[in-house]
């Protein structure tokens, strides 16, 4: 391994590297996500997360009208671990739309 | 393990030739889900754990999302192209 | 190798497809066909002008793709010549 400078992004877990102690996004399978700052990772995206935002977004069928009803619940947790395989995708979250 | 990819011939291109072929390169990447994301290559691994940057996240077609920067786990890659997409109804 | 019974082993069998049109159906809903231009050991493909077809709630979609890298995590049958329907 060559020696990289600190702010540069020459693999895809840099981007992760240079998101601690940030609050970052992340996209979880079965349509979770969270918004905490990110206080540790490791190399699966084991991750610990504090002061987190979790929102669950669940699609359900009305019995009788079969419309579609988008349920999302949120709910605050102080510090959690993630782990690594149900990542989807992780992101800088001030900048997202 | 029969390494079948390394073979000299001219006209080939191996996973590894395609990857170092479209850093910072406009891609699609779709997830095993159907999730589209484009944006910009900025950098990628074996795992296909994938850095891009302004990324647009399309469901179903529609754009649902957009981000600055976004690390994509590689386990949930279906492809990565480097096409503008073209979109037709089948029968 | 040579305690292999098999005139042919499938790595063999894929690069002889190198060059010509391939027909990879996944695991799931989804089939492409294109051009093989090479592969690893994971079978991680690389393919050439492609066309990706998604069975959904709403009927076939198919979507054309100059050149893709595909995962071989979820391949499940790799058929050499393409598909009949594209032929």
């Amino acid at each position: 391994m060559a020696t990289e400078e600190e702010s540069t992004v020459k693999e895809p877990l840099d981007l992760i590297r240079l998101s601690l102690d940030e609050r970052i996004y992340v996209k979880l399978r079965s349509d979770r996500e969270l918004r905490g700052k990110l206080h540790a990772y490791d190399q699966h995206l084991n991750m610990i997360l504090g002061d987190v935002e979790e929102v669950v977004t669940a699609v359900e069928i009305d019995d009788e009208t079969y419309e579609e009803i988008v349920r999302t619940t949120r709910r605050s947790v102080p510090f959690l671990f993630v782990r690594g395989d149900g990542v989807i995708l992780v992101s800088p979250p001030l900048r997202t739309a | 393990m029969s390494g079948g990819g390394d073979i000299g011939s001219t006209n080939t291109k191996t996973p590894a030739d395609f990857l170092k072929s479209i850093r910072g390169r406009p891609v699609v990447v779709k997830l095993n889900s159907g999730v589209d994301y484009r944006g910009i290559l900025a950098c990628l691994d074996g795992y296909m754990n994938i850095a891009m940057e302004q990324t647009e996240e399309y469901v179903n077609g529609q754009l649902k999302n957009k981000y600055g920067d976004a690390f994509i786990r590689g386990n949930n890659v279906l492809y990565i192209s480097t096409s503008k997409m073209t979109l037709a109804d089948g029968a | 190798m040579a305690n292999n019974p098999s005139q042919l082993l499938p790595s063999e069998l894929i690069d002889r497809c190198i060059g010509s049109k391939i027909w990879v159906i996944m695991k799931g809903d989804k089939e492409l066909v294109g051009t093989l231009k090479g592969f690893d050991v994971y079978v991680n493909m690389v393919l050439e002008d492609v066309t990706e077809y998604e069975i959904t709630a709403e009927g076939r979609r198919i979507t054309k793709l100059d050149q893709i890298l595909l995962n071989g995590n979820n391949i499940a049958i790799l058929v050499p010549g393409g598909s009949p329907e594209t032929e």
